[in-house]
């Protein structure tokens, strides 16, 4: 491998984030080739953590521009200060200087707030990193704009002129796939697709994040989360429940996964009260019967579970 | 051996990779000369003796989406096998297998269908620009199949129909959405206009600059009847829901017949065929009878809630013969009018000529449509447009 990818891979997680050479590359090859990275994946898979692991990681700033639908130019780019314009026009309202000259005045930067895009692009040091989050909740005319924005590193701002980046931000797009984004800004990127994390993966998320949990829990935890996976639910739980629901159980001093323990804490995982009525029956019982500690490793028991749990949807 | 082979000879590297670009945009990747040239200067950036390294790269720059994967990962099997064998066998893969010989013919076939899939999609796509032969040819072929009725179509022309239905439900999402743009107004003050405006005064706020609200996305649901009495008409249907759904960004669709099951997952599916097998080999009581109230109950219990407001359409494509208890049909009709904004019957049966809405169903439920139309051919089903924007 080559030493940079390896490096950027125990930076990332020596800050806290359980990586794989996957997305070590994908960070790599966005860094030198200096191209927006669009991460997708379902929700709770850690396409965000990336983002600030990386401003940590190149220790500079984030600036997270958050998206939604009618997220419009102004709370995205720029937007003028306008009390304080009306307070500077009420205050030289007997100047005698001409229109064109206070017009200067009150459109310039003292009156000028940065939203995300413009405060990535002025930065005067460093270049930040610059998270795009859940892109896909904007809608299709924003996104056209941001292409604009992260195909020249540059936007214009009529009052003022054009402002080009001085340094280029490190952009990280995420998406949730409720809508498709445009193959023009997909284009644009480097593509990268998170999925839900394997078993020993997933493990050592858990050991990395919640500290003093013990093997037992922590492989438990994995076996379960891996079988209910497979489980047709209306919210699949992601890292994030994993974990939430981890902290739950070590702050509840339970060191290993039985009925009472998992029917108190379940709703650190399903967020959909359906999906709970679906599981608490026969397929939690398939997952508990299988946490009998009997010698084999939870991870050689995930086919049998899987296989057990396919059954129950028929 | 492989490694070798492309270091010692940029060139052929070069070759080799322009090549590769033109296998992955036959397969629909979005490819271009500019991919390729990332491409390269990827593979500049990172250690060619690193199979693993070499492969991911390679992914990093050239997909796009999730479909792109298996695709990619085919092409890229059958271009450089050696590469692929020692990258799966790599220590810590945990997400590449070298994939066994019965899988790996099996995902040949599963490539080759989606992938013929995605090329319809695409070349729908072009035809939609509004440019080309492809057009022309489009549409004489829609004016064939346009006014024929759903249940008289042949085996043959199954495939046809399927395409200039997905096309017709495209066209008409983009028209809505331009129309409904046109339409809406509002009066927001626009800050940043004002201020300027008012200059001339010295800042006094003598007159407003207005701007128009952003627009409000139609939501649809669909609750489409599957029994055995729509049979012919079901598939159609569900095409159109399937074209409806990803052409508008809020949609929730449903299928019923003696219970109700929800399909929005199904549907987002990339490909059409796919999920339309998925959905019959899940949804257990297709083409079984039909009890529309028992349905309508579970959807307003279950999902009401969390899909229906104000600013909702409900779609109900059905013809109305319920084998269920008309009383629980009527409650739920009228608890669907109270919570959507608008309940829309399609009937099939409608273009009969002297068809009554004289069955029980049909009739119970009536007095709480807002529109009911005929969706029996292409025809009544781009009508729909107006019923959905007026």
């Amino acid at each position: 491998m080559q030493a940079a990818v390896q490096n950027i891979l125990d930076q990332m997680e020596r800050h806290g984030y359980v990586t794989d050479p996957e997305i070590a590359t994908a960070v790599y090859l966005a860094m030198e080739l200096r191209k927006p990275l669009l991460i997708e994946g379902q929700a709770g898979v850690g396409k965000t953590e990336i983002a600030k692991v990386l401003a940590t990681m190149l220790g500079v700033d984030l600036i997270r521009l958050q998206c939604y639908e009618g997220l419009d130019v102004n709370t995205a780019l720029y937007e003028w200060n306008y009390p304080k314009q009306m307070l500077r026009i009420k205050m030289e309202e007997h100047d005698t200087r001409g229109v064109a000259e206070k017009e200067n005045e009150i459109f310039s930067q003292e009156f000028l707030l940065k939203r995300p895009l413009l405060d990535a692009i002025t930065r005067q040091d460093t270049s930040p990193v610059l998270l795009i989050d859940e892109v896909d909740r904007a809608d299709e005319e924003f996104e056209a704009f941001l292409l604009e924005v992260l195909s020249d590193f540059q936007v214009s701002i009529p009052e003022i002129g054009t402002v080009k980046a001085s340094h280029v931000p490190y952009v990280v797009l995420t998406s949730n796939r409720t809508r498709e984004l445009s193959d023009a800004l997909r284009r644009r990127c480097l593509y990268f697709w998170i999925d839900y994390p394997p078993f020993d993966k997933e493990v050592r998320v858990v050991k990395a994040k919640v500290p003093g949990i013990n093997d037992v829990l922590a492989g438990q935890i994995g076996l379960f989360m891996q079988g209910i996976r497979s489980v047709r639910l209306i919210k699949t739980p992601g890292v994030a429940e994993t974990l939430d629901w981890s902290l739950a159980l070590v702050s509840l001093h339970r060191d290993h996964l039985d009925r009472d323990s998992v029917t108190e804490t379940l709703a650190c995982i399903f967020k959909d009260n359906r999906d709970v009525q679906k599981v608490n029956g026969k397929r939690l019982d398939v997952l508990l019967d299988a946490m009998h500690p009997n010698g084999s490793s939870p991870a050689s028991l995930i086919p049998h579970v899987k296989e057990q749990l396919a059954a129950l949807e028929q | 051996m492989i490694n070798r082979e492309f270091a010692a000879k940029h060139a052929s590297l070069t070759h080799n990779m322009v090549d590769f670009g033109g296998r992955l945009r036959a397969q629909g990747l979005l490819v271009t000369p500019s991919e390729v040239m990332d491409s390269l200067k990827a593979l500049s950036l990172v250690d060619l003796t690193d199979r693993r390294e070499f492969y991911l790269s390679l992914r990093t720059v050239m997909t796009s989406k999730p479909d792109d994967l298996p695709l990619f990962d085919q092409v890229f099997y059958s271009f450089w096998p050696t590469v692929w064998e020692e990258a799966a066998w790599d220590e810590g893969s945990d997400q590449m297998q070298l994939p066994s010989s019965d899988q790996a013919s099996q995902d040949e076939d599963g490539t080759a269908g989606s992938s013929e899939g995605r090329m319809e999609v695409q070349a729908l796509g072009e035809g939609d620009e509004g440019e080309g032969d492809e057009e022309v040819a489009g549409y004489s072929a829609t004016e064939r199949l346009e006014g024929k009725d759903f249940s008289l179509f042949e085996a043959d022309e199954l495939e046809e129909m399927i395409r200039v239905t997905l096309k017709l439900a495209r066209k008409m999402a983009t028209r809505l959405s331009r129309r409904m743009k046109a339409a809406r107004h509002s009066s927001v003050v626009d800050r940043r206009r004002t201020m300027r405006l008012n200059l001339k005064y010295g800042g006094d706020v003598l007159e407003l600059a207005h701007k128009r609200r952003k627009i409000k996305k139609t939501k649809l649901v669909l609750l489409c009847d599957v029994s055995g009495s729509m049979d012919v008409y079901s598939r159609f249907l569900l095409q159109f829901i399937y074209a409806l759904q990803s052409n508008f960004v809020k949609t929730e669709s449903f299928v019923f017949s003696t219970q109700l099951s929800r399909v929005t997952e199904y549907f987002r599916e990339n490909d059409i065929f796919d999920a339309l097998d998925k959905i019959s080999k899940d949804v257990l009581d297709w083409s079984g009878g039909t009890r529309i109230g028992a349905s309508l109950r579970t959807f307003n219990a279950d999902w009401a809630a969390s899909v229906l407001d104000q600013k909702t359409v409900v779609i109900i494509l059905s013809d109305g013969w319920d084998t269920g208890d008309v009383d629980v049909l009527e409650a739920e009709m009228a608890e669907l009018r109270r919570r959507a904004g608008r309940v829309i019957w399609l009937n099939p049966l409608m273009a009969n000529p002297g068809y009554q809405p004289l069955c029980r169903g049909m009739r119970t439920a009536l007095p709480y449509v807002q529109v009911f139309a005929p969706a029996h051919n292409l025809a009544s089903l781009m009508d729909l447009e107006s019923a959905l924007s007026a």
